[in-house]
């Protein structure tokens, strides 16, 4: 085993039928190499270490061969067939060591300290919320890694975040943008007659989502017919034809071109889902059913030509499509939304995944009763008057905001703004007061004129009246912390902000750890009681530390946090307290 | 709640009732009372729907002695929908309360291809091709046939139907479309026959106005309907347009291109039938003889479009002799095709009278007055003989037969317009030959003649003296509601101004000027900013908004409205904008918040509903005037001015008035409903034009808000908005009750009801 690494001559079987292809496996600590033979077999492998789960490995003396077999996390197996048994247990105790010694590693995937055993789903979702959440993966290192809190302890308290909600809700998909893809204008260079398209992934996923035909004759031709680029500007090309309503043009050029035809035709693809889904719209908005009972529409039949009708130019040519079907179309798949996961540069893959999805949601729509019904009971919901009988309670859903926070600030931030066209005028308070008392002085001493006080000085005196109030209600309101956050250094804000999550942090264990009934427990407390004072010494230096003119405000932040902090450590003595003069007679409350 | 009005006990399935309901079902029960016909105006938005069903269904269970039948007649299918929808929630609630005695069957009829459940039969694209692929399986000349040769296909629904016979029936229930199929395919019967044979059994039928008012659908499906019914007709503010479209035909080259070959195709089958069924053919000309132009007693599934003339103007004698013969009713039809095609063939608009296009076919064609009116008789018992099932194609000589037996019953109340082109694109040579009826009355006469209630009701009637007028009738109640308002939960305005502070119209010097469209692009760019959910835009033509959403899209409006709310379009494509439809209100539902499009007079204006968060906010841009050019129109006006000395002006702006209070009335449908409505155009401020909106509309209009423009609206907007977050008491304040409780009316009752809260 010199330099970490094993080197065994093994079969390598992806399952337990295979025949299995001959090579050598290497063993490093953190990874596996299998290489076969033959260079030119397929199944050449490489398993790191973390990735392993479990090994099985074949008895000695039972009349098996002796075959080692790995399951990686994703629950595939390997199996190795080794020549013979010492061989196969030199491996096997080489993994053993080398998986010990990944789950020794505060390495963010050894979490198994703790009794119960995590699924590995469970494992990803916590990665995934660490990943996505930064002030929580800053509060993550900080606690578990410096061994203030386990990992168990700090995921209890996050319970919600792991529940099922946060799973739907980590999905939220980005919707799309609801400008229209026409709307991507070309660029030209000036010179020449060339344009130029800058075709983004998402532009090219409207236009695949807006235009099955588009997507289907991509599927088809690129690149076996031709490249994506050309594709592409065969594709413009048919979209100018369409934008100079010359309808003549593009016939003659559509039947030169029959792949240029393709783009200029109408939608068949479009045509067969629309007849799908008229049959599931609401029928009380079904206009189509009317045209299957109204008589008038009989050939020839009612007035033709009385001007309430308007003049319909001749739809039936196959080469006009008209904007207003355009628009209809965008706002429909605006609205259904980013159907797929894919977020791919490979052009070929989202148009593979959005016909898949729309494959499945037309068998879905075939299937599904529910779908029906559903609509039935809106239906005969919607049937009643509201104000007329007794209110509905329907059942509430949740707002799904990211980051409150981010809200409210921005919301904040509104009122704050300096109303529009007011930029220029930027005084303080003094000035505006100036400026009254100015022009109260004029009209005393020349008398009332017209306008009675010049527009500017009134707008002045209101807009700083108005940012005075707001900023006053801000500082004396229930949440002072934000508006000042605002003119520390940035280095600063991030500082009291982190130190107000993790006293926010500790003080939930804290308190949740009382009474204290196990000793545990009662280590726990000890060792967050460490920390507490820890941060406790770190907001004084950090009050110490901040330029004098912003020291008062820091403090005022500051002192809420202490006073929380410096409750929280009575309480830890008086309980200390308490229980060591019970421990000399009875044992402790509640102590099992 | 359960409350009596006289001597009539009304249930009515919402705990509180508002004060101008209550006050509709007195009138209403007066006029079935003295069993006459009436007027009702109530706004939208104060449910009329379901006080007149309560009220008729609760009279119904007072009277058990003699049970009065509900024909309610819509529009449309869709609102056909609603109304089963609404009368559904009633039965219940009727149901929980009496028993089973207050069980009613209520069905909604509608077309074959609206009821079909047969696979088969429903992949034909259009109305006639599913009518004709139904005949092709269930005539009864098929069926016999299918009986030698298995190989005819038939259809099992229909099959399972007859063969279940009298047993086929509808146990109670209301019954929509969607479940009339369900029961179908769960019994294997065929709806659409089922609901066509229950027609004489049920308690109430919705229908489509045509089922009534055209002839040809009347005659086959209304025929058997007693007189001790009820006759509804909803939103019946365009019931004098339904009218004279029932009785309008016209003819163009297509037509008879089309006409021509049906007569090659029956020619043919003449000669085949001669060679080898010649007794059909005599037989056929026997019944003529005796005068039956139809064979007694027609199976169900034989039955065609009856005669386009009304009932009673049909003469009942004998077919005339010359064309009796089968080969001699051909030659007289290619005499008439041929007439037909040297009259399109004019160079000038021209304008007559039946009588005398009548005497100038006889004198150049040969074909008598009397010929002329059997026409449509005829080539109906001639498809017959000749067992004809693909009625689709045969639709061009139906057409001129149509045409035929109008021109020949009617002598007034119409006139013949050969136009040789449309003339707002007079490149296109289009020759058209149109018998257009003048008279509204002709259509409907027969049902207040048959019924002894007709109930016509919507949300604008206005000038309501002007309808008995046009239909000819004498109403026992005439009566408009004004609506009790909890608060002002409507804001309409009238911007006359853009944010350039020029006038704006879609006057026709002004419509195409850049400054009117920006201007009415940018009312609609800070208007969707600060209105939450949907907004609903009424342009006054479908080549207006074309252009109009051209230049927008061109000069980066549009982009400006789609950066805060999606935009959907009314298209002419039907599917395509019921489709729109059906995202809008998913948009408006998830919060996305969308922008429609739609045409006044469209399909959109005619039935669909913005209540709620669907519409916060219409904007009307411009008038919806009809193209007064057009050569109808103007025939129109001249028959309304000589019969009933209605003045031209008069009549165009009660009609373009009516359509935008019909736009923008779509937004509320309850009290705790609010929205908004603009009207774009600096005519709207006129005294004339304004006047003829409905009154629930002007009394709200504030005389602040006669002449806004662009920042002003928007100002309001927002205060109204503003104001209508708010909670409020949803009874009414100040002793104006506008939600009444069961003890308030028992109250009343015993006060009187003069002591209402008016």
């Amino acid at each position: 085993m010199a330099g970490g690494q094993v080197e065994k001559r093994v079969k390598y079987k992806s399952s337990v039928k295979d025949p299995g292809t001959p090579g050598f496996l290497r063993i490093r600590e953190g990874m596996l190499l299998f290489v076969p033979n033959d260079p030119k077999s397929d199944s050449k492998l490489k398993v790191l270490t973390q990735n392993i789960k479990s090994q099985k490995n074949t008895k000695e003396g039972s009349n098996k061969p002796p075959w080692l077999n790995l399951t990686n996390k994703l629950g595939k197996s390997h199996i190795f067939e080794f020549e013979n048994y010492p061989d196969m247990h030199a491996c096997r105790d080489f993994i053993t060591k080398a998986l010990a010694k990944c789950e020794e590693e505060p390495n963010k995937s050894a979490v198994s300290t703790s009794s119960e055993q995590l699924s590995i789903k469970e494992l990803e979702l916590r990665f995934k919320l660490l990943r996505e959440n930064s002030e929580l993966q800053r509060l993550h290192k900080q606690f578990v890694e410096s061994k203030v809190l386990t990992e168990d302890e700090f995921w209890a308290t996050r319970k919600k975040l792991l529940g099922k909600d946060s799973i739907r809700k980590s999905k939220q998909q980005v919707g799309l943008k609801s400008m229209m893809v026409s709307g991507i204008k070309p660029s030209t260079d000036g010179r020449t007659n060339r344009v130029t398209f800058n075709l983004t992934p998402e532009i090219i996923f409207q236009i695949f989502a807006e235009k099955p035909a588009v997507r289907q004759a991509f599927i088809n031709y690129v690149p076996s017919k031709m490249t994506e680029k050309d594709f592409w500007t065969k594709y413009f090309r048919a979209e100018y034809l369409y934008s100079t309503k010359n309808t003549a043009v593009a016939a003659a050029e559509a039947a030169e071109d029959e792949e240029l035809a393709v783009f200029l035709k109408p939608d068949e693809i479009l045509a067969r889902e629309t007849r799908q889904k008229i049959r599931r719209v609401d029928p009380t908005l079904d206009m189509e059913a009317d045209q299957g009972d109204d008589y008038t529409h009989l050939m020839d039949h009612g007035i033709q030509r009385d001007g309430t009708m308007d003049v319909v130019e001749p739809q039936n040519d196959q080469f006009k499509r008209s904007l207003l079907q355009d628009l209809n179309r965008h706002a429909a798949v605006v609205l259904e939304g980013r159907s797929i996961d894919v977020e791919s540069e490979d052009t070929r893959i989202v148009a593979e995944a959005l016909t898949r999805v729309k494959q499945v949601s037309k068998a879905d729509g075939e299937t599904t009763k529910d779908a029906n019904l559903e609509r039935l009971e809106r239906m005969s919901r919607l049937a009643g008057m509201e104000d007329l009988q007794a209110p509905q309670n329907f059942p509430l859903a949740p707002l799904s905001i990211k980051d409150p926070r981010d809200y409210f600030e921005s919301q904040q931030g509104n009122v704050l703004n300096v109303p529009r066209g007011a930029k220029g005028l930027k005084r303080n308070v003094h000035e505006a007061y100036g400026l009254l008392k100015e022009s109260i002085l004029e009209i005393r001493a020349t008398g009332l004129s017209d306008p009675l006080i010049r527009p500017e000085v009134s707008f002045e005196v209101f807009s700083s009246l108005t940012r005075t109030i707001s900023t006053a209600k801000n500082i004396i309101g229930k949440n002072p912390r934000e508006s000042f956050l605002d003119r520390l250094p940035k280095s600063t804000k991030d500082e009291v902000l982190h130190h107000w999550t993790s006293i926010q942090e500790l003080l939930r264990h804290f308190w949740s750890s009382y009474p204290i009934t196990t000793t545990y427990l009662h280590t726990k407390v000890g060792k967050l009681k460490d920390a507490m004072s820890n941060t406790y010494s770190k907001l004084e230096a950090m009050k110490e530390s901040v330029q004098s003119d912003l020291r008062h405000q820091v403090s005022l932040l500051v002192r809420p946090m202490q006073q929380a902090l410096d409750a929280a450590f009575q309480h830890y003595e008086a309980d200390l307290q308490r229980r060591t003069a019970k421990s000399g007679g009875e044992r402790p409350n509640g102590y099992i | 709640m359960i409350f009596k009005i006289e001597d009539v006990t009304v249930y009515f399935p919402y705990d509180n009732i508002y004060p101008e309901q209550y006050e509709y079902m007195v009138e209403l029960k007066r006029a079935l009372d003295a069993k006459g016909h009436c007027l009702l105006e109530m706004p939208t938005g104060t449910g009329k729907t379901i006080a007149l069903l309560s009220l008729i269904t609760s009279y119904r269970l007072s009277r058990p002695d003699s049970p009065i039948k509900l024909v309610y007649c819509t529009r449309t299918v869709h609102e056909m929908e609603k109304t089963l929808g609404e009368l559904k929630l009633l039965h219940d609630y009727q149901v929980r309360h009496l028993g089973t005695q207050a069980k009613i069957l209520a069905i909604g009829l509608s077309s074959r291809k609206n009821l079909c459940v047969n696979t088969k039969v429903l992949a034909a694209e259009n109305r006639d091709s599913v009518d004709a692929a139904c005949r092709k399986r269930t005539a009864s000349w098929v069926r016999a046939l299918s009986t030698e040769n298995p190989n005819v296909e038939l259809c099992d629904y229909f099959e399972n139907y007859e063969k279940a016979a009298d047993n086929a029936l509808l146990p109670p229930g209301v019954y929509t479309l969607e479940d009339l199929r369900a029961f179908g395919k769960n019994r294997g019967w065929c709806p659409y026959f089922l609901a066509r044979h229950m027609v004489q059994f049920a308690n109430v039928i919705v229908y489509s106005y045509q089922y009534l008012l055209d002839p040809k659908v009347a005659g086959i499906i209304s025929k058997e309907l007693q007189k001790e019914s009820v006759v509804v007709f909803d939103e019946a503010h365009n019931i004098d347009n339904v009218c004279i479209e029932a009785l309008s035909v016209s003819v163009r080259r297509v037509t008879l291109e089309g006409a021509n070959r049906n007569l090659n195709k029956i020619r043919q089958e003449i000669d085949r039938f001669k060679a080898t069924d010649a007794g059909r053919l005599r037989a056929e000309y026997n019944r003529l003889v005796e005068g039956l132009a139809l064979r007694g007693d027609l199976s169900g599934s034989d039955q065609w479009l009856a005669n386009p003339a009304l009932p009673h103007d049909i003469l009942k004698e004998a077919v005339p002799g010359n064309i009796r013969r089968a080969e001699h009713f051909v030659h007289v039809l290619r005499r008439l095709l041929q007439y037909l095609g040297v009259r399109l063939d004019t160079e000038n608009v021209e304008k007559e009278s039946p009588v005398s296009f009548v005497s100038s076919l006889n004198s150049q064609a040969g074909i008598e007055q009397k010929t002329l009116k059997f026409c449509y008789d005829r080539l109906q018992s001639l498809m017959l003989t000749l067992e004809i099932t693909d009625t689709d194609e045969f639709l061009p000589i139906q057409t001129v037969c149509d045409f035929a037996t109008l021109v020949g019953t009617y002598a007034r109340g119409f006139s013949i317009i050969i136009e040789p082109y449309d003339e707002r694109m007079p490149h296109i040579p289009d020759p058209i030959l149109q018998l257009s009826c003048h008279d509204a009355s002709l259509a409907i006469k027969p049902v207040f003649d048959r019924f002894q209630s007709v109930v016509i009701t919507s949300g604008t009637l206005s000038p309501i003296d002007l309808y008995p007028r046009l239909l000819s009738f004498t109403p026992v109640v005439s009566r408009s509601f004004k609506m009790s308002m909890t608060r002002d939960c409507i804001c309409p305005m009238v911007l006359t101004r853009g944010s350039d502070q020029l006038p704006v119209s879609t006057k026709f010097d002004m419509r195409s000027d850049p400054g009117v469209v920006r201007n009415y692009g940018k009312l609609l760019v800070e208007m969707v900013s600060i209105v939450p959910d949907g907004v609903v835009c009424f342009f006054v033509s479908y080549s207006y908004m074309d252009g109009i959403i051209a230049t927008w899209n061109e000069t980066g409006i549009l982009k400006e409205i789609m950066q805060q709310k999606l935009v959907f379009i009314e298209t002419q494509d039907v599917v395509e904008t019921t489709l729109a439809l059906d995202n809008y209100r998913r948009a408006c539902d998830c919060g996305r918040g969308a922008v429609f499009f739609s045409v006044a007079r469209g399909k959109v204006a005619e039935g669909i509903d913005f209540d709620r968060h669907y519409g916060r906010l219409v904007v009307m841009y411009g008038v919806p005037f009809q193209y007064t050019l057009s050569k109808i129109l103007r025939a129109r006006l001249e028959y309304l001015h000589d019969t009933f000395q209605i003045k031209e002006g008069d009549f165009l702006t009660f009609d373009a008035l009516r359509q935008a209070a019909q736009c923008v009335g779509r937004v509320i449908r309850s009290k705790a409903d609010y929205g908004m409505m603009i009207f774009a155009d600096k005519r709207y401020s006129r005294h004339d034009k304004r006047s003829k909106l409905p009154g629930w509309i002007l009394s709200h209009l504030r005389d602040a808000h006669l002449n806004l423009s662009t920042d002003m609206a928007i100002h309001i907007a927002r205060e109204f908005l503003r104001k209508m977050a708010q909670p409020y008491d949803k009874a009414g304040t100040m002793g104006r009750k506008t939600l009444l409780t069961q003890e308030d009316l028992e109250k009343m009752a015993e006060t009187g009801v003069q002591d209402m809260a008016y």
